[in-house]
């Protein structure tokens, strides 16, 4: 009757008001970084200072005023909805309506959840987007508002992400995961957003040109907490269903909108100046975000004042939290220390010690022992002289006398060790399944813990007590083939451990740098680096030392890239194809890679020079295969796409300068004379840069063929000028190609580096100019100055098509004309 | 039972507020002080009795869930045992005429209650004399009903005496603040006031003796939350002398300091209170150069409360990001940082209250532990 009647006083509420605010809780985390401990229950009703998760995240919504939450449940969903379902948060008088969602197994990712509130209609307006294991007391509504004040003129304007200045080093800034945001500081639209992870270390971030081009300011922002809390507009869902490869919120939803071209949506930041805002998103945050509420950081927030789980606590000097309701033993000779909470009915024995740990309700510390910088849920038995070291002990668990649980170690619910137990660091301890537990369990993302089981016989379990149940989970990194990628490899979750310092994870980085960056080879290379802003101005020595890596990643993925080309013509040689399907496939291949067009036609170029026999002794032969050759798949430069026949000479003339065929630089070009592929204007433009001189190349033997080359093309010119002066009287030394035979002598026997050197001061070799031009992060407004003064060499992949019709603007005719 | 549904209303309200003060959404010792009136009004209105008992009971319940919810605000169980004053008096009135409800407790408060206009009232109180029976067994109801409208007119009252508590607070305000300092020379013609923080009750307080009074104030910036700032920049829009001096300076001035004027969270029982921090140092200051201190406070900060152990604490931690700043990243896992509210004075060190009313009888003893 009470309650009846007080839901239909709460629904009455909810329809005067013009628009419920609506909040969508994403109750699980998708990840395993605090297993043993969510075997048996999910990551949000995991306690933190004696509430569960879930209860914080409700109450930094109740905050906010949010009227109607759905909660999507995936792992343990039935845990999750009991759990809601005996919460104050469902009596009258709360304010809010909970609905839980139970959701797939399927559901893999934020992005499948996102989908999946989209398929059902949950969301009718703008709605608040959170993690079931947030902790905020930062007034959402006020994001709310400014939200929808902006929808008001930007339709594009989707979502808005809270974030706080927290400086690089904050305790509670994660470390495994976090973020650079690219911002518009007067709008605080974020322009760009790039994931940061520990290992393998990100370095270096790339920043598209056009952003800087775009905006006369921009911020760089290496020091803000993404406090996960999104506020999004309806057609938010829907986005994540149209593009189904999006997983994470973050790394694919934010980034893909961000660089998307067509979808042409802004994402704005809110920067929190006051308010507290985190999630506990890994052991090492739950140890943070414990420290912050219990040193009142989250003010309201705290223990003594509006503890979500309802307990009430008495807050006495040093931040020292007791449960208030007279139950708290504590012997006269125990010893709590500073940023301490008590739970009710919790017992600390003579000569105890707790300094800075959460001890939940109902446990035991016996004499003599000492916890610190543990977190202890509820029923915890601690015998007599043990000693607990930063460590999270799960509901149940029962040390006996005498044992050591150093730093970071994870000990599941119902676990009993000792006596005088002697765990090593961070060694995770669940119990074994019974039976019951195994059939209750349908979730089926449980093989890990099977695989557990099945191990403990090869493992030594003597150091856990003659009484232990516990079944230890593995030490070491996985096997190379399980390493999963991504954020959750086992060198970043060590980022995210509790009380891993990872000191020794940056040490490997450098050690390997090479295999380290596979993720950023996908989507760089050469020329693409050098447009990345470092954003070592504004961080600190952790990414200062960013610039070789790249570059070694990206010559990695250029030579894979080139074998591809290599082998994807040979076999097209081998099997005759036709010039269009060769150059289909090309194209293909290089959308796959993603690599700039120069580097294609580099492939093509030497692929074709190489093609060429070399015909010993036999000049007339030896240019009737190069005629062939080229005439056959000459054509195929230009069919690639990006007619550029300037550049192609420039391919052409470095290539030959590193090949044994760089006797046949002069009858090749010739050849492309002849099929039309370059015209004597190309030939000219090529020889009038002053890159093809090669002055700035170091010396050796490379360089002198360059040279050679250039020399080579200085000949070819002269017989066009005398050609033109010639015609009218018509006559003709050769009247096919000119130049092939003067050019083979000139490549045998002329040398002439003198004069080169002297000329060729003005700039170097395409390769070498580039590493000059990588622009420091910082002072944004010079760095986009810096970037357009680098017209050539450095060009973000996206701009690379645009480039190609500028510079090949005057060329564009002779395009159109081979096709 | 039969109550439910139309107390439910009443009964969200209460949560409603509650949770406001658990999440201080609603801070300050008189605008807990009105919510509470507020929401207590609407439990009366909306409360089904047929004896006096049932609704102490009712008005007791909902006052310990509130204060329960925010035991640092002291003003909201003042608030309600003010009321549950009102009540018995109200119903003693009603019952028994204008008899003296106990025996031997006549009192000046008393005197002065009754000597305010409260003309309908009385009237009312006349004819609901003698009608007003407890558990009529034939009409359950009359009993509230007959007393509901005299309670509200009761409450109204204390809400009137809320709205105008600067008001009366301030009316003396001339006779504690003098133009001449008698002896000295006219360079030292005015007096010298000292406050600090920015209280709405010292503030209208200092500016009623503005009327009548030539006189400069220092005003502490009071840190973390520098509201002096924004005293100082009130009292000084009113015409009034203002200097506004870091709070490390107090001490060194005081010596030129005549009387410093305080603002209250809550006065306690032993005569000590809560205020501002920086309050202890002022009063501290003040005594080792014997200046005196006053404090200006409304009737409804002064609570029955007191305990042994003010002393060791200051009562209310706040957020550590007035003083440090979260983005301190590196410094944040190093430090620890407190930030009190309030200082505890004793009462040795505060030489005179100044309130709106006269103090015995507001609340009846028994209330004390609500």
């Amino acid at each position: 009757m009470a309650a009846k009647s007080a839901n239909s006083g709460k629904e009455k509420l909810i329809d005067e008001e013009e628009e419920v605010l609506q909040a969508v809780i994403l109750a699980d985390s998708f990840n395993k970084r605090f297993r043993p401990l969510t075997t048996r229950k999910p990551r949000c009703l995991l306690p933190i200072c004696n509430a569960p998760l879930l209860d914080w995240t409700f109450e930094s919504l109740a905050l906010a005023g949010v009227q109607e939450v759905f909660v999507i449940c995936r792992s343990h969903a039935e845990l999750v909805k009991n759990a809601i379902k005996e919460s104050k948060w469902s009596k009258p008088g709360s304010g809010m309506k909970i609905v839980p969602i139970m959701t797939a197994k399927e559901t893999f990712s934020p992005g499948d959840a996102m989908r999946d509130i989209y398929t059902r209609g949950l969301v009718t307006s703008d709605f608040v987007l959170v993690m079931g294991d947030l902790v905020s007391n930062i007034r959402i509504d006020e994001v709310v508002r400014v939200h929808k004040e902006r929808r008001r003129t930007n339709k594009d304007a989707i979502m808005t992400m809270v974030v706080k200045e927290s400086g690089v080093d904050h305790r509670t800034r994660a470390k495994g995961e976090s973020s650079v945001f690219v911002l518009d500081p007067k709008t605080s639209e974020c322009l760009h957003y790039e994931h940061i992870q520990g290992y393998p270390a990100t370095k270096s971030i790339s920043v598209p040109r056009e952003i800087l081009t775009d905006h006369p300011e921009v911020d760089i922002r290496n020091d803000l907490l993404d406090c996960s809390i999104d506020v999004c507009s309806v057609e938010v869902p829907s986005l994540f269903q149209d593009n189904f490869d999006y997983l994470d919120i973050r790394r694919d939803f934010v980034h893909g909108i961000l660089t998307s071209d067509i979808l042409m949506k802004n994402i704005y930041c809110y920067v929190a100046e006051e308010g507290y805002a985190a999630r506990v998103q890994d052991t090492r945050s739950y140890e943070s975000i414990s420290k912050d509420i219990l040193s009142r950081w989250t003010f309201p927030l705290v223990p003594d004042d509006n503890h979500p789980g309802g307990h009430i606590y008495e807050h006495t000097h040093g931040n020292r939290y007791i449960a208030k309701d007279n139950t708290v033993v504590l012997a006269r000779t125990c010893n709590i220390g500073t940023n301490t909470l008590i739970g009710s009915s919790t017992t600390v024995s003579d000569n105890a010690s707790v300094i800075a740990s959460v001890v939940g309700e109902k446990c035991t510390i016996g004499a003599g022992s000492i916890i610190r910088n543990s977190y202890l849920f509820e029923n915890v038995a601690i015998g007599a002289n043990c000693h607990v070291e930063q460590s999270i002990i799960g509901a149940g668990v029962q040390i006996k006398e005498g044992s050591r649980i150093p730093k970071g170690c994870l000990i599941a619910d119902g676990v009993i060790i000792g006596p005088n137990a002697t765990l090593e660091p961070f060694e995770r301890l669940s119990v074994k399944r019974n039976k019951a537990d195994i059939e209750a369990d349908e979730d089926g993302d449980d093989s890990d813990v099977e695989e557990v089981e099945a191990s403990q016989d090869s493992i030594d379990r003597s150091a856990l007590g003659k009484d232990s149940n516990a079944i230890v989970w593995p030490r070491a990194p996985p096997d190379e083939e399980d390493e999963v990628e991504g954020p959750e490899n086992y060198e970043n979750q060590r980022f995210m451990r509790l009380g891993d310092t990872a000191s020794d994870v940056v040490l490997d980085v450098s050690d390997d740098g090479s295999s380290s960056d596979d993720e950023e080879s996908s989507s760089s290379d050469d020329d693409d680096f050098h447009d990345r802003e470092s954003v070592s101005g504004l961080s600190d020595a952790s990414m200062g030392m960013s610039m070789d890596m790249p570059a070694i990643s990206g010559l990695m993925a250029d030579a894979e890239f080139r074998t591809e080309v290599t082998q994807s013509l040979e076999r097209a040689f081998a099997e005759g194809h036709s010039v269009e399907n060769a150059s289909v496939e090309l194209k293909t291949l290089r959308m796959a890679s993603n690599v700039p067009l120069r580097r294609v036609k580099e492939a093509v170029v030497a692929a074709i020079v190489e093609k060429i026999v070399i015909v010993d002794g036999d000049a007339a032969g030896q240019r009737k295969e190069i005629s062939t050759v080229i005439s056959r798949w000459g054509d195929l430069i230009n069919r690639i796409g990006g007619v550029d026949p300037v550049e192609t000479v420039s391919i052409l003339q470095a290539h030959s300068a590193v090949s044994t065929r760089m006797s046949l630089f002069g009858q090749i070009l010739a050849a492309l004379y002849q099929e039309d592929i370059v015209e004597e204007d190309h030939i000219r433009a090529w020889h009038a840069l002053p890159e093809s001189k090669g002055a700035d190349r170091k010396e050796g033997p490379e360089t002198d063929n360059f040279q050679k080359a250039w020399m080579i093309g200085s000949h070819m010119i002269q017989q066009f000028d005398a050609q033109a002066s010639e015609s009218e009287e018509s006559e003709s030394e050769d009247d096919t190609a000119p130049p092939p035979s003067k050019a083979s002598a000139a490549s045998s026997k002329q040398k002439q580096p003198v004069e080169s050197s002297e000329e060729g001061t003005e700039s170097g070799d395409d390769t070498a100019s580039d590493s000059t031009e990588g622009v420091d992060g910082g002072e944004s407004e010079s760095a986009s100055e810096d970037v357009s003064a680098s017209e050539n060499s450095s060009r973000p992949v996206s701009a690379s098509t645009s480039e190609d019709e500028t510079t090949g603007s005057e060329s564009e005719d002779d395009g159109v004309i081979v096709r | 039972m039969v109550s439910e549904p139309r107390s439910a209303a009443a009964n969200r309200s209460v949560e409603v507020l509650a949770s406001k003060l658990r999440r201080r959404q609603i801070v300050g010792s008189r605008a807990t002080a009105l919510e509470t009136l507020l929401v207590l009004r609407q439990v009366i209105a909306k409360a089904r009795f047929s004896n006096l008992e049932q609704l102490v009971a009712i008005i007791r319940d909902v006052g310990r869930r509130l204060v329960d919810a925010q035991p640092k605000e002291h003003s909201v169980g003042n608030t309600v045992r003010k009321v549950l004053h009102h009540i018995r008096e109200e119903f003693h009135a009603a019952t028994r005429g204008v008899e003296v409800p106990k025996p031997a407790s006549f009192s000046i408060s008393k005197f002065v209650l009754q000597g305010q206009p409260r003309k309908q009232v009385a009237v009312q109180k006349s004819e609901a004399k003698g009608t007003l029976r407890e558990n009529d067994p034939d009409d359950p109801d009359s009993f509230a009903r007959g007393l509901k409208p005299v309670l509200m007119e009761a409450i109204q009252d204390v809400l009137d005496e809320l709205e105008t508590v600067y008001d009366n607070v301030s009316k003396n305000a001339k006779d504690h603040i003098h133009s001449d300092n008698l002896g000295y020379s006219h360079d030292y013609a005015s007096e010298i006031i000292l406050t600090l923080g920015m209280s709405k009750t010292v503030e209208q307080f200092l500016k009623a003796a503005a009327h009548v009074r030539n006189y400069s104030v220092i005003v502490a910036e009071t840190a973390p939350s520098y509201n002096g700032r924004e005293m100082a920049k009130s009292l000084s829009s009113s015409g009034i002398s203002t200097f506004l001096v870091p709070d490390s300076s107090i001490f060194a001035l005081m010596s030129r300091v005549n009387k410093v004027i305080l603002g209250a969270h809550v006065i306690l029982a032993n005569g000590g209170m809560f205020a501002v921090s920086g309050s202890l140092m002022a009063a501290t200051a003040a005594r080792a150069h014997s200046t005196p201190v006053v404090v200006c406070a409304g009737q409804f900060k002064l609570t029955p409360l007191w305990n042994l152990y003010h002393e060791y604490g200051a009562l209310d931690f706040g957020n550590p990001s007035d003083v440090l700043g979260f983005e301190n990243g590196d410094l944040v896992d190093k430090v620890d940082v407190v930030n009190p509210y309030y200082d505890y004075v004793q009462p040795e060190l505060i030489d005179a209250y100044i309130t709106n009313e006269l103090l015995k009888e507001t609340y009846d003893d028994e209330d004390n532990e609500l």
